[in-house]
């Protein structure tokens, strides 16, 4: 019973970083309509921006670092938007010749991370933390500071897309982009904020899946990106809700499947678990109509 | 027309003020020519039908009037500004907004929230004031929900609130593209045939809600087939055919255009009467 717990606790944990970087995904791709494949390479850049503030040049505190990586990272997003991606975009009406660029992008920002930092595992600095007993939960207070970010993250975005007239329009736009423009919505504007924000929750997630799981390279965000994958699809591609619910389902799962089963088929029960959800409910478990 | 519409809303030899005005717009699609030098002026606080054969480019004119589509070549002013080619969220901040032929909802959202996306001027628009005057951005908020709950009260919509747009009938997404357009205080209201496929009754209640805009000096364009419709609302008719601008004025001397009844009006005078 105790590996038990022990697992839901890393799933929680594990939970938290995929629903951070699952509604980055989302977020753009509800958009954009088109899947950014170099997502998972912004996230490690996330990581190592924070690792260079952190531990190689101004040893900053971690959770400073953090922020001003995963805000660089947006800046980042919206430039190889703007420079790379939107003019594709505006070129081709079908989504995939945009994917196959976001491809190349992927590949182009790891050998930039691969030349910059080498194939080496990094650590941050961060000092030794002790694991606290919470219920039957065993958890660092690391852990439990990336599942706060998690949490207030996902509220924030909540109230952002309900409440705010920003949420509001890009609600819209991922509805219906024409008639967004023609109700008066700046779409390219929606836009820019919306690759800023994607990419800063993808600099966000990076540094914090470097946080839990204690190290980071350059294909750690790449790795990981298999999995945001299944929690967005099995949620439903394009719902943030469906993102976050996916999140927590495939977290959970592939932690306590590696309890009990084997650490090495984690990402087996991720495809497991997706290719059920798919087969009972193709669109995913929280699809909206008009989205994949 | 030789007015400065630069600076100054175009005005006719009566002074009659153009609130819309286009000059010369022409658009090909794969060489063939939609529109080819569509010239008109709408009169200001009036309602005006644009009326012509299918094919005449009646929906491409409201495309590139109001920014959906860009014209190939001439010029778009709104109330003297200059607005050729601008994208259509500029025209509809400019205060030009639009229906279409088969109405369009966002569908995601609520009713409510359908309004709400097309108040204009919002504050809340901005990160700045979205953190730094949240009360500023609240209180503006609160008012645009008031006054998109009036709305919905006028057009009928106010017990669908909370619906999703996706749910509604045919009728009430109609209503509900009305409502949106004129959340977001409109000084031209294009309407794309808004009385296409609904009931008589519903025909009514439009029509009345087109005078009743009228009455608060909106301009409306609308594209309308139906003749007794546009006898009924219409101060100012448009007649287009394969793209160019047939005549103007109003319908019962159009009816005496040679030109007009053998291009359009004679054909749908005959189809009422074996119809």
């Amino acid at each position: 019973m105790q590996l038990f717990w022990l697992s839901v606790g890393f799933g929680l944990v594990t939970a938290s970083v995929l629903a951070i970087s699952a509604v980055g995904l989302s977020l753009q791709f509800g958009i954009t309509n088109y899947i950014n494949f170099a997502y998972g390479d912004f996230m490690a850049l996330g990581a190592f921006v924070t690792y260079v503030l952190n531990n190689e040049v101004l040893h900053w505190n971690i959770w400073v670092a953090l922020v001003a990586g995963s805000l660089a990272i947006g800046v980042l997003a919206v430039i190889l938007n703007r420079l790379i991606l939107s003019p594709f975009a505006r070129r081709f009406s079908k989504s995939f010749y945009v994917l196959i660029v976001t491809f190349g992008l992927s590949l182009v920002l790891l050998n930039i991370e691969y030349s910059i930092w080498g194939a080496d595992v990094r650590f941050f600095q961060m000092p030794i933390d002790r694991a606290l007993h919470i219920g039957p939960l065993l958890l660092t207070k690391y852990q439990l500071v990336v599942m706060a970010i998690a949490i207030v993250l996902m509220l924030g975005v909540h109230a952002m897309l309900k409440t705010t007239r920003l949420g509001k329009s890009m609600r819209a736009m991922s509805d219906n982009t024409t008639l967004a423009m023609t109700s008066g919505i700046d779409t390219k504007r929606i836009t820019t904020i919306t690759w800023f924000l994607s990419g800063t929750l993808a600099g966000l997630a990076g540094a914090v899946l470097g946080i839990t799981e204690g190290n980071l390279t350059p294909a750690s965000g790449e790795l990981f990106l298999f999995v945001i994958f299944a929690a967005v699809i099995v949620g439903g591609v394009g719902s943030i809700y469906g993102a976050m619910a996916g999140a927590v389902l495939i977290g959970l799962a592939t932690e306590i499947s590696a309890a009990f089963i084997n650490p090495a088929y984690k990402l087996d029960t991720a495809f497991v678990i997706l290719i059920l959800t798919l087969l009972v409910r193709p669109a995913g478990l929280f699809a909206r109509p008009g989205k994949a | 027309m030789t007015t400065d519409r630069t600076t100054t809303p175009a005005t006719g030899p009566d002074e009659t003020r153009f609130a819309l005005s286009c000059d010369g717009i022409t658009k090909a699609f794969q060489g063939v020519r939609a529109v080819n030098g569509a010239t008109f002026d709408v009169p200001e606080g009036l309602v005006t039908a644009l009326i012509g054969p299918n094919g005449a480019g009646k929906t491409t004119v409201v495309n590139i009037l109001s920014g959906s589509m860009t014209c190939d070549s001439g010029t778009e002013h709104i109330g003297g500004t200059d607005v050729t080619n601008w994208p259509s969220y500029r025209i509809a901040r400019l205060g030009l907004m639009r229906t279409f032929q088969l109405s369009r909802e966002l569908g995601g959202l609520t009713v409510l929230e359908n309004l709400l996306v097309a108040a204009p001027d919002q504050a809340g628009e901005s990160m700045v004031n979205v953190f730094f005057r949240p009360s500023a951005v609240r209180r503006q908020e609160r008012e645009n929900v008031a006054r998109a709950l009036d709305i919905l009260e006028t057009y009928g919509l106010f017990h669908l609130r909370d619906n999703r747009a996706s749910d509604l009938s045919g009728g009430q997404k109609k209503l509900l593209e009305i409502s949106r357009a004129v959340m977001a205080s409109p000084k031209v209201l294009l309407l794309d045939e808004p009385m296409a496929g609904v009931n008589p009754a519903l025909i009514e209640r439009i029509g009345g809600y087109i005078l009743d805009l009228k009455a608060a000096g909106v301009t409306v364009l609308m594209i309308e087939h139906n003749l007794s419709v546009v006898e009924r609302i219409c101060d100012h008719v448009i007649v287009l055919a394969e793209g160019q601008t047939l005549a103007t004025g109003k319908l019962s001397d159009l009816r005496e255009n040679e030109e007009v009844v053998q291009a359009y009006l004679g054909e749908v005078i005959d189809a009422s009467t074996h119809g």
